[in-house]
Formats: C-alpha cells, structure tokens, sequence
C-alpha cells in the first residue's frame, strides 16, 4: 500500500498538477489554485508556532494583514515596485510577529490566547480606522505589479511566484522541524521547564517561532496583495483567524506534511461553502470544534494509519492516543509488579522512525 | 579539604511570606553522591529549584566549581554543566526517546535556521554525531532498544531511567534527582541504587539526590543532608546522620512509629 502512494511521489504530483493549473485551467479555478497555495504558506506558518512549538497564538490573520497592507501601502504610498514592498511588507510582519513572542514568554495558555488576539483587533482597528495611511474600511487597490521583461499577466506572475513560495516554504518547514530548531520547539511545547533545565533557551526559540510564522504570514499576505489587486480588511477579521486554524487542525497540529494537505483541503472546502452558499462562520467554527474535541491530530492521523510511510519525525502524538499504531504496541508494565519483562520487540535503533527521507 | 563542586551559602527563599528555606549551607563534594532527605514540605524540591535557577533565592548564593550562578537563568546554568530531573516525569511526549536524548545534546549543536534549512554538512555531522551519542547514552542504560518508542509509551519507571540518561548525555558536572525511585517496583530500586554508583564511579558526575526511599539513600550516598522546615538540621556520613537524634525527631521517627 506504502508502494502505491509514497509521500514524494504525491507532492511531486501535487505541485506538478499546481504547475500546471494555469494552462489547463479558467481563470476561476486558478484564482483558487492560488488561494490553496496561499492557504498552504498559512497553514505550515501557523502550524510551526502553535503545533511545534505550542504557542497558542491568534494573531496569524492580522500578521497576513499586515504582509499585505505593508506591501500594498509601500507601493501606493512610495511607488515602490513590487519586488522592494513585498520584502517590506514581509519584515514589518517579522518584525510585529517577534514582538508578539515578548508576552509570550510571560504568559501561556488561555492568557497568550487573549494577549494575541488583542493585538489582532488593534491591527484590525488601525486598518479600518486610520484611514489616512490605510484607506480606511474601504480598502485601496494597489498599483499594478510590472513583470517585465517576462511577457505575463500579473496573475500568471503572481500565481508562479506563489507556487515557488509554497514549494520553498514547504522544504524549509520541514527541514527546519527536523533539526535541532524542530526539536527545541517541540521540547518547550511538550515541557517547558524541562526544555529550559536542558539548556534550551525560551527566548531564542519562541522569538524564533514567532517570526518565522509572522515570515510565513507575511509572504502569504504580499501575494495575496498581489494576486488579489485590492487589500481591505475584512480579508483579515476574525474568520480568517478561524480558517488558519482550521487549515492547521484538519491538516494535523505538528505536521508538516499535514499542513501542506490541511491547507488544500480548507480552500476546497471554503469554495464548497460558498458553492452552496452555507455560513462559512458556522462551517469552519463547527469543523474546528469537532476536529478539536474528535481528532486534534487531523487528518494526517488517517493517512499515517494507512500509509506507515508517512510517519514523520517529531510529530504531535498526544498521551496515551495513537501511540500503539504509530510505535507499535508496548505492554503497560505495572510499577510495582515484581519482575519487570523488558520488551522483547526489539525495534532497529538506528533507523529514525518512520520511512523514506521527503 | 577538596573544592566542592557545588556550593550553596546562605541561602533563603520565601513564598508569599511564607519561608521555605532558611539561610542553607551545603557543599556538595565533586564525585560524590549527596542524598537530601526531609519530611514532605522541608524544602527540598525548592533547594534544587534555587540550584537550577527556577527559583532564585531572596539571599545567598550558589557556586558552581567557584563561579557564582545566582540569578542565571535555568539554561544559563545547563549550558555551565549542570543537569536535573524533576520529581514527575519530564520526557517530551512528542518525540521519540532517541529525540528526547538528543534535545539532551541541544547545546552541542552549532546549526542555525540556516544550516538546518539547507541541511548543510557540518548540520548532518552533528545529527548523525548525535544520534550515536544519545545511542551510547541509552546502552549506558540498556535502553538502545527503546530507541524508536514515542517518550510517553513506557512505564513509568522505564521513563524515569531514561530521564536520569538524558542528564548524562551532555557529559554534565552536577546532577541533581528529584526523588528518582518514587513509584518504582523493589527490583527498579535495586537497579537505580547499581546505575547511580555506576554514575559515580564511571562517569565522576557529582550526584545530589533528593529521596524518600531511606535504604537507597543511605545505601548509596556518601553523605546525607537532612532538610526540616528549610533548615538544615543535620549533615554527614549516612551512619552519622541515622545515628543523630535530632534526626530522628524531626523525620526518621515518623517512619519508626508508623
Ligand atoms: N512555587 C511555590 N510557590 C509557593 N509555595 C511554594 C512553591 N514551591 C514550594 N513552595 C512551598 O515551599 C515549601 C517547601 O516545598 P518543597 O521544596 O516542594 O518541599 P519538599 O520537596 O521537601 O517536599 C512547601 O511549604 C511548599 O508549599
Ligand atoms: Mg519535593
């Protein structure tokens, strides 16, 4: 079965299929292509603070906002090219994403959830009601992205800016989450006083955290100023917040491959709701709330299950839950009993768990 | 008299008014085991917090081979070479135990986000230099076999040995155990009494233990504190402090009587 569908051989079809989606597709469906692609770079940022490193963050949506406005405001303002607001647009997001990482590294929790989520309507606020620099709740329509000398459009343009952005990303995620950054994180989500009496450093690796989702968040938003040609702020409310966090939660908190597909999957799932004209508040609060309290691992649980060469390294696998399929059964041995039988199965001790590097 | 390897002086703490320790003296002598016993609430727990830097003390100091590391904070005072576990068990349930050993190694790495991202050379190295560290540290234990099990899918006593591995595997100058035996089976104490001597004598780490097993702690270490109500009451050869009266009063003769 692990034959049929191996991790590389499906990203590879996903993104050669994402390549070519603007040949063979209207300009409808690319212009969701795209939101996917976006939806993805969200999705894998949010996921390396709140389900590696456990950062229980609700800013996500006005760090997007903030990539976007940034980027759109330096062109409009300045009349700067594309190619300078959009790494301007980004850093100013880095730059409010590490400062979020201060309170965080006083509160935890329910308090972090608040503190953020502060910062997330004042952001909101300030992009509707400081209607001198922002334009106010009617948003603005940045000026048009030059790609030449290349002869496309600036949705073609965009849209393989975006797919590059999704694949780069993807890789660095992973890469990132399978090093000692990956470990440090997953170690202060899961202990943070053990983590620290271990020489970890909170500090160092919440900011880390922090900034790198406010980086993907700020990537995500200059595209999506681009691709979009108009930046107002209802694209950045609360809602958006929820779908970041649905994309992570249906994908698998602590995945990166689960990101990638949990990304996919809200997008669709978003056109859906629109198709048949469904509240789309009702639909993503509901799918979050059941996810939350029936699968907090997402969807990447089942794909595991199945395909045992999707493990990966380091990911979320809570107490007691999904432990035996995963790992393979260890008989619970009381504490107290006599004679301990240690566990015969022995498992290949230099292998890392899991299958084939991707 | 040899430079003990940790030193506490005058040491007080308080929470909320309340006093939990009051001006400590303890020298802890390098390449030995130091058991600290006490009734619950002495003091104990918040002696190695103070150690540690989790709690920093409202007066005295702590020595680290000389160097002061008051007020440092907790990974200040891992990356100066010391390590401790913690009273419940501490394996982050998100990893593996070979993972949980190499975070054990986290400041042996000189990656940053860039090397990790492009995988550099010098990033895969370490990993693989790593991997066969935290694999010897596990044989230190007989644990290689465990390697793969996710943190949490052991007992709990399997737990707390690989716990006291992953203090040892960054080759530290103090340990401190927060009651390593408790909730262990009489067969795990055994084994937990030989790995602690094997600690010693093979590895030279300076070893303070906090423990309510008294045949353990007074089989093992080579000298015993003894806590009551943030004061040290007594301090000495294991026979000595048994021997003391005052010892008796305040804790081992809740445990004759009972
Ligand atoms: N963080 C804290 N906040 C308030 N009180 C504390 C704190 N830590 C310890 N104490 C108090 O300090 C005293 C000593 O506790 P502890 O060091 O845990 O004792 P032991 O480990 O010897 O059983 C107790 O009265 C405990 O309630
Ligand atoms: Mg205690």
């Amino acid at each position: 079965m692990q034959v049929l569908v191996g991790k590389r051989a499906f990203l590879t079809a996903l993104f050669v299929f994402l390549f070519v989606i603007p040949w063979i597709a209207n300009e409808y469906h690319t212009f969701v292509a795209n939101l996917i692609l976006l939806y993805v770079i969200l999705s894998l940022g949010l996921n390396l603070l709140i389900g590696f490193a456990g950062q229980l963050a609700l800013a996500n949506a006005a760090m997007y906002g903030i990539g976007a406005y940034g980027t759109g405001l330096l062109m409009k303002h300045f009349g700067l090219p594309f190619w300078i607001s959009a790494p301007g647009g980004v850093a100013i997001a880095v730059i409010s994403g590490t400062l979020l990482a201060l309170p965080a590294l006083r509160l935890s929790g329910i308090y972090l959830a608040l503190a953020t989520l502060a910062f997330a309507q004042f952001t909101f606020w300030l992009m509707t009601h400081w209607t001198p620099v922002t334009f106010g709740a009617g948003g603005f329509i940045p000026p048009p992205i030059d790609f030449s000398p290349l002869p496309i459009t600036q949705e073609t343009g965009i849209y393989y800016l975006s797919w590059g952005a999704a694949l780069v990303l993807y890789v660095f995620a992973k890469h990132a989450m399978e090093s000692p950054i990956g470990r440090a994180f997953v170690a202060i989500r899961d202990g943070e006083v053990a983590a620290q009496a271990l020489g970890i450093d909170l500090l160092k690796y919440k900011s880390l955290a922090f900034a790198l989702s406010g980086f993907y968040a700020g990537v995500a938003g200059a595209l999506y100023s681009g691709m979009l040609g108009f930046v107002g702020p209802e694209s950045f409310d609360l809602l958006q917040m929820v779908l970041h966090k649905a994309a992570v939660v249906l994908g698998g908190m602590g995945s990166v491959i689960g990101s990638l597909i949990g990304g996919v999957l809200l997008t669709v799932l978003v056109e859906l709701t629109k198709e048949f004209k469904f509240s789309i508040e009702v639909a993503f609060g509901g799918l979050l709330i059941v996810f939350v309290l029936f699968q907090p691992n997402g969807v990447i649980v089942f794909v595991r299950r199945l395909l045992p060469g999707w493990n990966e390294r380091l990911h979320y696998v809570p107490p007691g839950k999904e432990t035996e399929e995963d790992f393979g059964a260890v008989p619970e041995t009381d504490p107290e009993a006599p004679a301990e039988p240690d566990d015969p199965a022995e498992v290949p001790a230099t292998q890392p768990r899991g299958g084939g590097p991707v | 008299m040899t430079e003990a390897a940790l030193r506490v002086r005058g040491v007080s703490i308080a929470f909320g008014g309340v006093s939990a320790l009051d001006t400590v003296d303890v020298d802890f002598p390098p390449g030995e085991i130091t058991g600290i016993i006490g009734p619950n609430g002495a003091g104990k727990t918040t002696l190695l917090n103070v150690i540690c830097g989790m709690n920093p003390p409202d007066a005295g100091n702590v020595f680290l081979e000389e160097r002061t590391i008051t007020g440092l904070k907790p990974n200040r005072i891992a990356e100066l070479g010391l390590r401790r576990t913690f009273q419940s068990s501490q394996l982050f349930a998100g990893m593996t135990v070979l993972e949980n050993m190499m975070a054990g190694l986290h400041l042996m790495s000189s990656t940053g986000l860039v090397g990790a991202v492009l995988r550099s050379k010098r990033m895969r190295a370490e990993e693989e230099e790593m991997r066969e560290r935290a694999l010897t540290a596990l044989d230190f234990v007989g644990f290689r076999h465990f390697a793969n099990r996710a943190g949490d899918a052991l007992s709990f006593g399997q737990q707390r040995i690989i716990e006291i591995a992953r203090t040892l595997i960054h080759e530290p100058k103090v340990v401190l155990l927060d009651e390593p035996a408790v909730g262990l089976s009489v067969n795990r104490v055994a084994e937990l009494d030989e790995l602690l001597r094997r600690i010693r004598d093979e590895r030279g780490v300076t070893l303070v233990m906090i423990e309510h097993v008294i045949r353990l702690v007074m089989g093992v270490s080579d000298r015993v504190v003894v806590l009551n109500s943030g004061r040290k009451i007594a301090e000495g050869l294991p026979e000595t402090v048994r021997a003391d009266p005052a010892v008796a009063e305040a804790y081992l003769g809740h445990q004759a009587e009972s």
